[in-house]
Protein backbone atom coordinates (compact mmCIF):
# COMPACT_ATOMS: atom_id res chain seq x y z
CA UNK A 1 0.00 0.00 0.00
CA UNK A 2 1.26 3.13 -0.81
CA UNK A 3 1.66 6.52 1.41
CA UNK A 4 0.33 8.89 -1.40
CA UNK A 5 -2.42 7.21 -3.20
CA UNK A 6 -5.54 5.95 -1.35
CA UNK A 7 -7.83 3.56 -1.94
CA UNK A 8 -10.78 5.30 -3.99
CA UNK A 9 -7.88 6.88 -5.91
CA UNK A 10 -5.58 3.72 -6.47
CA UNK A 11 -9.16 1.97 -7.95
CA UNK A 12 -9.53 4.78 -10.11
CA UNK A 13 -6.76 5.09 -11.87
CA UNK A 14 -6.02 1.33 -12.81
CA UNK A 15 -9.63 1.81 -14.40
CA UNK A 16 -8.68 4.91 -16.11
CA UNK A 17 -5.23 3.33 -17.08
CA UNK A 18 -6.97 0.31 -18.88
CA UNK A 19 -7.38 2.87 -21.33
CA UNK A 20 -3.89 3.61 -22.39
CA UNK A 21 -2.69 2.42 -25.63
CA UNK A 22 1.11 3.09 -26.38
CA UNK A 23 3.48 2.83 -23.34
CA UNK A 24 4.23 5.93 -21.45
CA UNK A 25 7.73 6.18 -20.24
CA UNK A 26 7.70 9.01 -17.06
CA UNK A 27 11.05 10.18 -16.47
CA UNK A 28 11.32 11.51 -13.34
CA UNK A 29 14.83 13.73 -12.71
CA UNK A 30 15.82 14.25 -9.18
CA UNK A 31 18.76 15.83 -7.26
CA UNK A 32 20.03 15.24 -4.22
CA UNK A 33 20.87 19.11 -3.46
CA UNK A 34 18.25 21.64 -2.63
CA UNK A 35 15.56 19.45 -3.58
CA UNK A 36 12.61 19.81 -1.13
CA UNK A 37 10.09 17.25 -2.90
CA UNK A 38 12.41 15.17 -4.87
CA UNK A 39 11.61 12.40 -2.65
CA UNK A 40 8.03 12.57 -2.64
CA UNK A 41 7.44 13.03 -6.60
CA UNK A 42 9.76 10.18 -6.93
CA UNK A 43 7.61 8.13 -4.60
CA UNK A 44 4.50 9.30 -5.79
CA UNK A 45 5.43 8.60 -9.39
CA UNK A 46 6.47 5.18 -8.24
CA UNK A 47 2.86 4.57 -7.10
CA UNK A 48 1.40 5.22 -10.02
CA UNK A 49 3.54 3.81 -12.46
CA UNK A 50 2.61 0.60 -10.82
CA UNK A 51 -0.61 0.67 -11.32
CA UNK A 52 -0.33 -0.22 -15.23
CA UNK A 53 1.81 -2.30 -17.16
CA UNK A 54 1.85 -0.06 -20.09
CA UNK A 55 3.66 2.74 -17.51
CA UNK A 56 7.18 2.53 -17.11
CA UNK A 57 9.14 4.65 -14.55
CA UNK A 58 12.49 5.67 -15.02
CA UNK A 59 14.52 7.99 -12.53
CA UNK A 60 17.16 10.06 -13.28
CA UNK A 61 19.65 11.48 -11.48
CA UNK A 62 20.63 14.78 -12.59
CA UNK A 63 24.34 14.92 -10.94
CA UNK A 64 24.73 11.37 -11.64
CA UNK A 65 23.35 12.10 -15.16
CA UNK A 66 23.97 14.93 -16.39
CA UNK A 67 24.08 14.13 -20.20
CA UNK A 68 20.48 12.56 -19.61
CA UNK A 69 19.36 16.28 -17.94
CA UNK A 70 20.81 18.03 -20.85
CA UNK A 71 19.07 15.69 -23.68
CA UNK A 72 15.79 16.40 -22.21
CA UNK A 73 16.54 19.86 -21.15
CA UNK A 74 15.89 19.61 -17.74
CA UNK A 75 17.78 22.03 -15.12
CA UNK A 76 15.15 22.22 -12.32
CA UNK A 77 14.56 19.58 -9.81
CA UNK A 78 11.58 17.33 -9.14
CA UNK A 79 11.09 17.21 -12.91
CA UNK A 80 8.70 14.76 -14.69
CA UNK A 81 8.74 14.09 -18.65
CA UNK A 82 6.08 12.18 -20.14
CA UNK A 83 7.24 9.80 -23.63
CA UNK A 84 5.65 8.15 -26.01
CA UNK A 85 6.40 5.74 -28.62
CA UNK A 86 6.02 5.90 -32.19
CA UNK A 87 6.85 3.47 -34.09
CA UNK A 88 8.63 1.73 -31.63
CA UNK A 89 10.69 4.47 -30.88
CA UNK A 90 10.25 6.73 -27.57
CA UNK A 91 9.76 9.82 -28.50
CA UNK A 92 9.79 13.15 -26.14
CA UNK A 93 6.84 15.55 -27.31
CA UNK A 94 8.03 18.04 -24.66
CA UNK A 95 5.71 17.83 -22.13
CA UNK A 96 7.15 18.40 -18.75
CA UNK A 97 6.18 18.81 -14.85
CA UNK A 98 8.59 20.99 -12.80
CA UNK A 99 7.66 20.31 -9.26
CA UNK A 100 5.43 18.17 -7.51
CA UNK A 101 2.59 17.39 -9.46
CA UNK A 102 0.27 17.17 -6.64
CA UNK A 103 -3.67 18.70 -6.40
CA UNK A 104 -5.06 19.60 -9.76
CA UNK A 105 -1.68 19.05 -11.12
CA UNK A 106 -1.97 15.54 -10.22
CA UNK A 107 -5.23 15.30 -12.56
CA UNK A 108 -3.60 17.81 -15.28
CA UNK A 109 -0.34 14.61 -14.99
CA UNK A 110 -3.10 11.76 -15.26
CA UNK A 111 -5.02 13.02 -18.87
CA UNK A 112 -1.83 14.00 -19.55
CA UNK A 113 -0.54 10.54 -19.76
CA UNK A 114 -3.69 9.40 -21.83
CA UNK A 115 -3.30 11.63 -24.23
CA UNK A 116 0.86 10.61 -24.73
CA UNK A 117 -0.49 6.92 -25.00
CA UNK A 118 -3.16 7.65 -27.50
CA UNK A 119 -1.23 10.55 -28.88
CA UNK A 120 -4.74 12.07 -29.72
CA UNK A 121 -4.01 16.29 -28.28
CA UNK A 122 -7.34 16.80 -29.14
CA UNK A 123 -7.24 20.21 -30.47
CA UNK A 124 -9.25 21.91 -33.47
CA UNK A 125 -7.88 21.22 -37.16
CA UNK A 126 -7.23 25.41 -37.16
CA UNK A 127 -5.14 25.09 -34.00
CA UNK A 128 -3.03 21.77 -35.54
CA UNK A 129 -3.06 23.68 -39.04
CA UNK A 130 -1.42 26.77 -37.20
CA UNK A 131 0.98 24.42 -34.59
CA UNK A 132 2.20 22.81 -38.53
CA UNK A 133 2.58 26.14 -39.55
CA UNK A 134 5.17 27.02 -36.79
CA UNK A 135 8.91 27.57 -37.87
CA UNK A 136 10.65 28.86 -34.84
CA UNK A 137 10.88 27.15 -31.17
CA UNK A 138 7.91 27.78 -28.40
CA UNK A 139 8.19 27.58 -24.71
CA UNK A 140 5.50 27.44 -22.64
CA UNK A 141 5.55 27.42 -19.16
CA UNK A 142 3.07 27.49 -17.09
CA UNK A 143 2.91 28.43 -13.36
CA UNK A 144 0.27 27.11 -11.05
CA UNK A 145 -0.55 25.73 -7.93
CA UNK A 146 -1.65 22.53 -6.38
CA UNK A 147 -4.99 24.52 -5.07
CA UNK B 1 -1.65 23.29 -18.41
CA UNK B 2 -3.41 20.38 -20.20
CA UNK B 3 -4.19 22.89 -23.03
CA UNK B 4 -0.15 23.54 -23.37
CA UNK B 5 0.45 20.32 -23.11
CA UNK B 6 -1.61 19.11 -25.88
CA UNK B 7 -0.06 21.63 -28.38
CA UNK B 8 3.35 20.19 -27.05
CA UNK B 9 2.29 16.67 -28.40
CA UNK B 10 0.73 18.06 -31.19
CA UNK B 11 3.96 19.89 -32.53
CA UNK B 12 7.93 19.25 -32.36
CA UNK B 13 8.61 23.07 -32.20
CA UNK B 14 6.46 23.68 -28.48
CA UNK B 15 7.58 22.77 -25.45
CA UNK B 16 5.10 22.97 -22.73
CA UNK B 17 6.46 22.97 -18.56
CA UNK B 18 3.30 22.75 -15.94
CA UNK B 19 5.61 24.51 -13.15
CA UNK B 20 4.54 23.98 -9.54
CA UNK B 21 5.07 28.13 -8.45
CA UNK B 22 5.68 27.75 -4.96
CA UNK B 23 8.72 25.37 -5.38
CA UNK B 24 10.59 27.75 -7.88
CA UNK B 25 10.07 31.48 -6.11
CA UNK B 26 12.90 32.90 -8.34
CA UNK B 27 11.43 31.80 -11.36
CA UNK B 28 8.15 32.94 -10.06
CA UNK B 29 9.89 36.59 -9.34
CA UNK B 30 11.14 36.70 -12.53
CA UNK B 31 8.31 36.57 -14.55
CA UNK B 32 6.42 38.61 -11.98
CA UNK B 33 3.77 35.55 -11.22
CA UNK B 34 1.24 36.69 -8.64
CA UNK B 35 -2.29 35.31 -10.19
CA UNK B 36 -2.15 31.56 -11.31
CA UNK B 37 -2.55 29.89 -14.10
CA UNK B 38 0.16 32.50 -15.77
CA UNK B 39 1.59 31.35 -18.88
CA UNK B 40 4.92 32.99 -20.00
CA UNK B 41 5.71 31.78 -23.49
CA UNK B 42 9.01 31.83 -25.00
CA UNK B 43 11.03 33.29 -21.72
CA UNK B 44 8.62 36.44 -21.46
CA UNK B 45 7.76 37.18 -25.00
CA UNK B 46 4.45 36.47 -24.48
CA UNK B 47 2.62 36.50 -20.93
CA UNK B 48 -1.23 35.23 -20.41
CA UNK B 49 -2.83 35.21 -16.89
CA UNK B 50 -5.83 32.77 -16.80
CA UNK B 51 -6.92 29.61 -17.76
CA UNK B 52 -7.34 30.34 -21.60
CA UNK B 53 -9.24 28.49 -24.41
CA UNK B 54 -7.50 26.92 -27.31
CA UNK B 55 -7.76 30.22 -29.61
CA UNK B 56 -6.53 32.26 -26.85
CA UNK B 57 -3.43 30.48 -26.72
CA UNK B 58 -3.09 30.53 -30.34
CA UNK B 59 -3.54 34.26 -30.44
CA UNK B 60 -0.75 34.91 -27.63
CA UNK B 61 1.72 32.59 -29.30
CA UNK B 62 1.28 34.26 -32.73
CA UNK B 63 1.67 37.88 -30.74
CA UNK B 64 4.79 36.63 -28.99
CA UNK B 65 6.56 35.35 -32.34
CA UNK B 66 5.11 38.40 -33.69
CA UNK B 67 3.20 36.54 -36.36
Amino acid sequence: MGNFLDDTITKQLREIFENLQSPVEVMVFTSKKDCEYCEDTSALLEEVCALSPKLHLQKVDLEADAKLGAQYAVTRTPAVALLGQVDGKTTDFGVRFSGIPAGHEFSALVEDILAVSRQQPEISPQTQAFLDSLQSPVHLEIFTTPT
Amino acid sequence: MVLAHRFALASKNVTADAIEATEFPELSNRYRVSGVPHTVINEGSGNMVGAAPEEMLVDEIKKALKL
